[in-house]
């Protein structure tokens, strides 16, 4: 059997890496009691699989994963157990059956929405930001340095933003973007912020928020949820 | 500053992001006990004095937490050692070290227990003291202060550290821990929640235990050592005699003990077979002060094993004891606990083996879900020395074992010995050499003989020897720095292939534990200065300041070779003699004698009673249970 499970990353697991998570959720899949089905080899892991790494010190409210089971278990069951078998740092959204071994979530998955919470140094307008955000999305390119194992490289990042709105909300500047993730690469919603300082010419400040809305599969007819 | 609120939003926004692991400080796991302050009697916390992912893999925290905890009335939260780069942040922005659960300072405590389970994590308790904001000496903190507890092995000899606590609590922690938290209670409820020190101390002291150390005078004969430690009140006894369940299967035991989500160093189920130790290994101080023996049944183990799995999830199961090979069961019970999670993956590991073929094949059986290392305590090179020890292992087994072990496809094994240990000569420490490369040559052969392209490795880890309170070499002396140095570099030299690993430990840092393991209050003040000049986590050779402690010992004139290096002998008055774990001092220099008659001493569970006074003076008895083997369960007090 099947699944494919939506869940948060709450405020109280903000501080988990993507490792803590794994181990939290084949804990959690135990302790709820579902009969997992495991890979072979001397140190046999449970056959569950994550659309996308999230960050330390982001939340999330549209993670995704696929997990396999030995046996059927109604859905409500799973539900419910699983629901009571969650820590606080983790929440279980929505659980669905797939009818069968489809594309690999990572695959699926190329479209990542965030909320980014800023605090400017100053007060910048309404219509301030609305040109800054205008001038940014004509641009052509923007090119960010990234450290990696080999070193620095330039990533272009631009043809990966493919939305960005922002507006100021009392002292604070609240951004959200739809950027590229997955197999075709990854935009951290940081690196937009830079963009949007850089292109726009604003200064956006501190970083205090990222939020994850969610995960998408974007193509030609548009942008669904992985559990659509 | 000090409003609840601004400081968690501060440690949110600024602080945890910025450093190493913030998991570290949250708390809020699975099962973690989260109660209202306003609806309890008595806030007490449970500190341990290392890192977050040192202290939750103790057993004892899980224990002690949870059995508070399921009082109605009283509640019990955490508190770990910070790293230094927490520890910077705290100090830089003035905020007192706070609890995993209610985020509350540790002064807003009622009382606080340090666990006590090494001497080099001393430093970490003023380092704590202080950014808690609580005075660091005992006499120093006044009624609104909360009282300061301590327990634990190293309670055993708390005299280095009797400055700074109010109590000890001697033995088995959840046989006192209600008790005498019901006294604080009750006294603070007496008094509109506020407490009268010293007459609570004095309510402390007559509870069976608990040790006051403030009603205790040391008298020392002029330049030099102790000539008693008297009692200075009326509520204090003689002799403190240490707490001791009787019965494991009556004992609490925690049902839903806490998940962490931070990776930490045992991250298992900790399925705990039986207490006590009666090998007799005449240097373990674990061995001497944890008797008798008490074994918990099968039937209830079993049960235990599976409520704990559905309660944390944990995909092993690890059964932990001194020696779990002695479990009078341990066969049937890994067979079964093997058999039953087998099918969801859960494994059953052993923390250590008895050098033995009936261990070995209990390893085979446990290594069906996941392989990993093997691991035997030798502890001496040559046969001499071993009986020296009273370590009933012999190279004829040794060698057996690790010949099995190879040909049941394991590579990697390790073995643990001991240097400096009495009558040690350096044909001990060929031995040593000589065994390591016999396991590596066995190894070479048997993978040889049948194909296998892998190469064994042998890792050879070599601590030093310590004396240690309440044991047969308590009087013994420990090699001097560069005498324990040069056996190092000795052994070094000699394993020359790089198929055999050889760990070894930094002799300053064994030799600080002797001191510690055997000093007297006048430490106290050696381990002040050593923290204000910046000695922290001692234990983590990255942070280990030797400079800063010779510092400390000079400054308050005191000569740490002395209290380490040098024999004491029958007569001489040794700082813990005032604190009863069992066995008496008849019976451990009985043991003395019979190591420099290179004679060994048999386990009271096979064999005649050795008259180690534990069972009389504890008012206990063995409890084994021989239901696997299709005995009759048997109850003796000897």
């Amino acid at each position: 059997m099947l699944l494919r499970i939506k869940y948060a990353k709450t405020a109280n697991g903000r501080f988990l890496s993507h490792l803590d998570l794994l181990r939290t959720m084949e804990r959690a899949f135990r302790r709820a009691g579902l009969p997992l089905a495991f890979s072979e080899g001397y140190n046999p892991h449970p056959r569950i699989s994550y659309a996308s790494a999230l960050a330390v010190g982001v939340t999330s409210e549209g993670e995704y994963l696929d997990v396999e089971l030995r046996e059927e278990v109604p859905l409500a069951l799973i539900r419910q157990r699983l629901d009571s078998a969650m820590p606080p740092a983790v929440k279980v959204l929505a659980v669905k059956r797939l009818a069968g071994k489809g594309e690999s979530l990572t695959a699926l998955v190329n479209m990542a929405r965030y909320s980014v919470i800023t605090k400017p140094p100053q007060p910048i307008s309404a219509q301030e930001v609305r040109q800054a955000v205008a001038r940014t999305l004509s641009e052509p390119a923007f090119w960010v340095v990234r450290e990696g194992k080999k070193g620095k490289r330039r990533v272009e990042i631009k043809q990966g933003v493919f939305s960005l709105r922002a507006e100021p909300r009392g002292e604070l500047l609240v951004m959200e973007m739809d950027v590229r993730t997955g197999s075709e690469g990854n935009v951290k919603p940081e690196e937009v912020v830079d963009m949007l300082a850089i292109v726009g010419n604003i200064s956006p400040g501190e970083v205090l928020s990222v939020h994850r809305i969610g995960l998408f599969i974007r193509d030609d007819q548009g942008i669904k949820s992985p559990v659509e | 500053m000090e409003d609840k609120k601004d400081i968690k939003r501060m440690l949110e926004s600024e602080i945890l992001p910025g450093v190493l692991k913030p998991l570290r400080y949250v708390g809020n796991e699975y099962n973690a006990v989260k109660k209202d302050w306003s609806a309890v009697n008595l806030r007490s916390l449970f500190a341990f004095p290392d890192l977050y992912e040192v202290g939750m893999s103790h057993l004892g925290l899980s224990i002690i937490y949870h059995v508070v905890n399921e009082q109605p009335d009283f509640l019990m939260e955490r508190v770990f050692a910070p790293w230094t780069d927490m520890e910077k942040a705290l100090r830089e922005r003035d905020i007192p070290l706070f609890s995993l659960e209610s985020w509350r300072p540790m002064a807003d405590f009622d009382c606080i227990g340090f666990t006590l389970q090494y001497e080099m994590s001393y430093t970490n308790i003023l380092n704590m003291l202080d950014l808690g904001r609580i005075p660091l000496k005992s006499k120093e903190r006044n009624d609104d202060y909360p009282l300061i507890m301590g327990g634990g092995p190293c309670a055993s000899n708390p005299e280095p550290i009797a400055d700074f606590f109010d109590v000890f609590v001697l033995g088995d922690g959840e046989e006192a821990i209600l008790e005498v938290l019901r006294v604080i209670s009750n006294h603070r409820l007496a008094r509109g929640g506020k407490q009268d020190k010293k007459t609570l101390l004095r309510e402390l002291a007559r509870l069976r235990g608990v040790y006051v150390p403030a009603f205790y005078e040391p008298v020392y004969i002029a330049g030099g050592g102790l000539k008693e430690i008297r009692p200075i009140d009326p509520a204090a006894p003689r002799r403190v005699v240490k707490r001791v369940v009787r019965d494991l299967d009556g004992a609490y035991f925690p049902q839903k003990p806490i998940v962490p989500y931070l990776e930490v160093v045992h991250d298992r189920v900790m399925l705990e077979v039986l207490r006590g130790c009666t090998r007799g290994c005449r240097f373990c101080q674990a061995g001497m002060i944890y008797r008798p023996v008490r074994e918990r049944s099968l039937d209830l183990l079993e049960k235990q094993a599976e409520k704990l799995v559905a309660a944390t999830g944990h995909n092993e199961i690890s059964l932990t004891s001194l020696s779990t090979s002695d479990y009078s069961c341990v066969e049937t019970l890994v067979t079964r606990l093997v058999e039953k999670y087998e099918k969801e993956k859960v494994g059953v590991s052993l923390p250590s083996l008895r050098v033995d073929s009936f261990s070995l094949e209990l390893a085979r059986q446990v290594q069906r879900v996941r392989k990993t290392g093997l691991t035997f305590a030798p502890e001496a090179g040559t046969q001499r020395l071993r009986d020296v020890i009273n370590k009933k292992v012999t190279e004829q087994d040794l060698l057996e074992v690790t010949t099995a072990a190879f040909q049941a496809g394991w590579t990697q094994l390790k073995l643990y010995f001991m240097i400096g240990l009495p009558t040690e000569t350096a044909a001990d420490l060929d031995g040593i050499v000589e065994l390591a490369y016999k396991v590596l040559h066995c190894g070479l052969e048997i993978l040889r003989r049948r194909n296998d392209p892998r190469q064994p490795r042998i890792t050879i880890s070599v601590s030093s020897f310590v004396p240690k309170a309440h044991t047969p070499f308590q009087w013994e002396a420990q090699d001097d720095l560069r005498t324990l140095q040069e056996k190092q570099k000795y052994l070094k030299e000699r394993i020359r292939d790089r198929r055999i690993v050889y760990n070894y430990h930094q002799a300053e840092l064994s030799l600080l534990e002797a001191v510690f393991a055997r000093g007297d209050r006048r430490l106290g003040a050696v381990l002040m200065k050593a923290w204000q000049k910046g000695c922290r986590f001692d234990s983590w050779t990255e942070q280990f300041k030797w400079q800063a402690w010779l510092e400390a010992f000079e400054e308050e004139g005191i000569d740490p070779a002395e209290i380490a290096c040098s024999a004491r002998g029958y007569d001489q008055v040794l700082p813990w003699e005032h604190l009863d774990m069992g066995v008496t001092k008849q019976y451990l220099w009985r043991e003395r004698e019979k190591a420099y008659q290179t004679a060994i001493t048999g386990d009271c569970r096979d064999e005649a009673c050795v008259l180690c006074g534990a069972c009389q003076s504890l008012g206990a008895g063995m409890v084994l249970r021989n239901e696997g083997k299709g005995h009759a369960a048997q109850n003796q007090i000897c």
